[in-house]
């Protein structure tokens, strides 16, 4: 019996955060059809470890309610109110899925609707963040961690069907291509070679706009129900491939042009490299040297907007997100994307999880 | 007869990773456009299959690449919309047979992919198009227009694409209306998806009369669907005698 949805009742008021008129139109025209709630307290309730999976997971938080900034509220006809629901990833949401996986790899060909399938085929370990009572069914936000060595395998007799899992092989091609530094190369070749058993991917994707209140029990999520498959899962195997001791992230972010060249020249408020995510700040913290310990920076193609028209065929709000994404591109003009690839071992996850709880809920 | 289809071993047929063939492309019996940009693969799979018989051409409309659903056309014509550039309508132009005629048209709607539907004798309309576009899609495509929705959808470029030989419609129509549009269009209708389970079918297929592309992600079942009413199946030489065995003199003594 698949775990019951995990609800996560979390009413608050959200102003979206887009960047143009016409994005805060759309958004607005997307989310008028939900229906206005009236803001509720929940308690917080004991976390309830389910150690069987066949129990559901409810899960209030304590409502936050977020003051209007009344600065541009001219353009707002009001805040909106939209109440966030977490599930495990089923097939249906196929389509969704892979709009926001569209540049995992950059602009490489690859085979991504397998990749989409492998996160779908695997209800116990991921979430899916969707809007309650949604016509569109719309999936905003994903996360999930996959194994590298389970998926290795051309074929896996295994509890859940698998798919030929060719993308991983593109995958650990492409992390090794991009990789230009010596050193980095040979740490990463370990990662997904002869230690590949031991690696989990942390796929994290969301459209822009999320709020990042949800980071937080987003992340918790993933890592408890990963500790709850190395002890629930049906097979020895599936629960081996579940102990990870490294957590392999590929994301973006945008580094100054001129912070490589003379680090004298970055202006004064202008930072060397900004994140579009706020958890990838901490894993990269290298200063304090606690969790990464590889990290990889290739040169991004450049991303266009073109990509958001695809999606408008599917009717989703994520047209907005792209929006304001290339807004934003404009005025990082002196910003160049890169692509990151990080190593984390999974033992500082759990400060990982304070930090952001700290970061997140200030 | 030949479908194009792209399971991951075989052609992939995906533009940048996406399987919305419809949206990067335009097929007609007489020519075909393809969005510039993007890697090479997905030009020179239309390429292989269409340069001996109909030109391959490399466009942008409006400076976008999104030029199948921008754009409407068939053997005899092609509707542009009004902010297509000077440079971009003067290359179709000069790369399109003489036989099409070649029109920017000023429709407020522009994304005319999504709001026409045609083959070579009729064509469905969005229900709000101008009066003068209905006559400009008459008198240029040479084709009956009929103002129709599909499933409710106002939008009848997107949810239905459709030859001269058959055609498929969004997976909610109910059966009257099937009929209904089967008898304006004269052709055969059926009710699918495409791109697992993708309703927005001219998003993710492009047809002729003898072949058809569509994206990657389409399963089997979708696959024989498109390949049953676009009569598309491989015409091996029994197959054609059986077909014909009524009107020939039958030579096998």
């Amino acid at each position: 019996m698949p775990r019951k949805p995990k609800k996560h009742n979390h009413s608050m008021r959200h102003r979206l955060v887009t960047f143009s008129p016409f994005g805060r139109s759309k958004a607005m025209a997307t989310r008028s059809r939900m229906a206005t709630r009236g803001v509720e307290k929940h308690e917080r309730q004991n976390k309830d470890l389910a150690t069987s999976s066949l129990n559901g997971f409810k899960y209030n938080m304590k409502d936050k309610i977020q003051q209007s900034d009344s600065s541009d509220d001219e353009e707002f006809e009001g805040d909106v109110q939209a109440d966030f629901v977490f599930f495990d990833p089923k097939l249906s949401d196929f389509h969704g899925v892979k709009v926001l996986l569209q540049t995992y790899l950059d602009n490489l060909q690859w085979d991504l609707s397998g990749f989409v399938d492998l996160i779908l085929g695997q209800p116990t370990v991921g979430t899916v963040v969707k809007i309650e009572n949604d016509e569109d069914d719309g999936v905003y936000s994903v996360v999930s961690a996959l194994s590298l060595e389970r998926y290795k395998a051309s074929s896996c007799f295994l509890f859940c069907v698998f798919m030929d899992s060719k993308c991983v092989l593109e995958l650990k091609d492409f992390l090794l291509k991009v990789c230009q530094d010596t050193d980095v190369l040979g740490k990463l070749k370990s990662l997904v070679g002869e230690h590949a058993q031991h690696v989990g991917l942390l796929v994290s994707q969301r459209v822009v706009n999320l709020p990042p209140q949800l980071l937080p029990p987003l992340y918790d999520g993933l890592f408890d129900e990963v500790g709850w498959a190395t002890e629930d899962e049906p097979t020895k195997e599936l629960r081996s491939s579940f102990r990870f001791k490294f957590y392999l992230i590929i994301s973006k972010i945008y580094k100054h042009k001129n912070a490589d060249q003379n680090r004298g020249t970055v202006k004064n408020g202008e930072e060397s490299v900004i994140y579009n995510r706020p958890e990838d700040e901490i894993f990269f913290e290298v200063p304090s040297g606690m969790f990464s310990m590889l990290i990889l920076c290739y040169q991004c193609a450049n991303l266009t907007s073109i990509k958001c028209f695809c999606s408008l065929a599917h009717g989703h709000s994520v047209f907005a997100y792209m929006h304001s994404r290339l807004l934003l591109m404009r005025q990082l003009k002196n910003y160049r994307p890169m692509g990151l690839v990080m190593a984390v071992e999974a033992c500082k996850i759990s400060s990982f999880r304070e930090q952001l709880h700290l970061l997140i809920d200030e | 007869m030949r479908l194009y289809n792209s399971k991951p071993d075989e052609k992939r047929l995906q533009y940048e990773n996406n399987c919305e063939v419809g949206v990067f492309s335009k097929l007609t019996n007489a020519y075909c456009l393809v969005a510039i940009g993007g890697s090479e693969n997905f030009y020179s799979t239309f390429e292989a299959e269409l340069a001996d018989v109909i030109p391959v051409v490399k466009t942008s409309i409006a400076g976008t690449r999104i030029i199948g659903r921008l754009c409407a056309g068939n053997k005899k014509g092609l509707l542009l919309p009004h902010n297509t550039t000077d440079q971009e309508l003067q290359h179709l132009r000069n790369s399109l047979p003489d036989s099409v005629v070649v029109q920017r048209i000023e429709e407020r709607l522009s994304a005319l992919g999504n709001c026409i539907s045609c083959n070579d004798h009729v064509a469905l309309t969005h229900p709000d198009l101008d009066k003068e576009t209905e006559e400009l899609i008459a008198d240029v495509l040479g084709v009956e227009v009929f103002r129709q929705t599909v499933a409710g959808n106002i939008l009848v470029g997107s949810y239905c694409t459709f030859s001269n030989i058959g055609g498929l419609v969004h997976p909610h129509t109910s059966i009257e209306d099937l009929d209904e549009l089967s008898t304006l269009l004269q052709v055969p209708l059926v009710a699918g998806t495409v791109n697992r389970g993708s309703d927005v079918i001219a998003a993710g297929l492009t047809v002729t009369d003898w072949t058809a592309f569509c994206g990657s992600d389409t399963t089997a079942t979708e696959l024989s669907v498109i390949e049953s009413v676009f009569k598309l199946r491989e015409a091996k030489p029994s197959a054609l005698v059986d077909e014909m065995r009524k009107s020939l003199i039958d030579t096998y003594v």
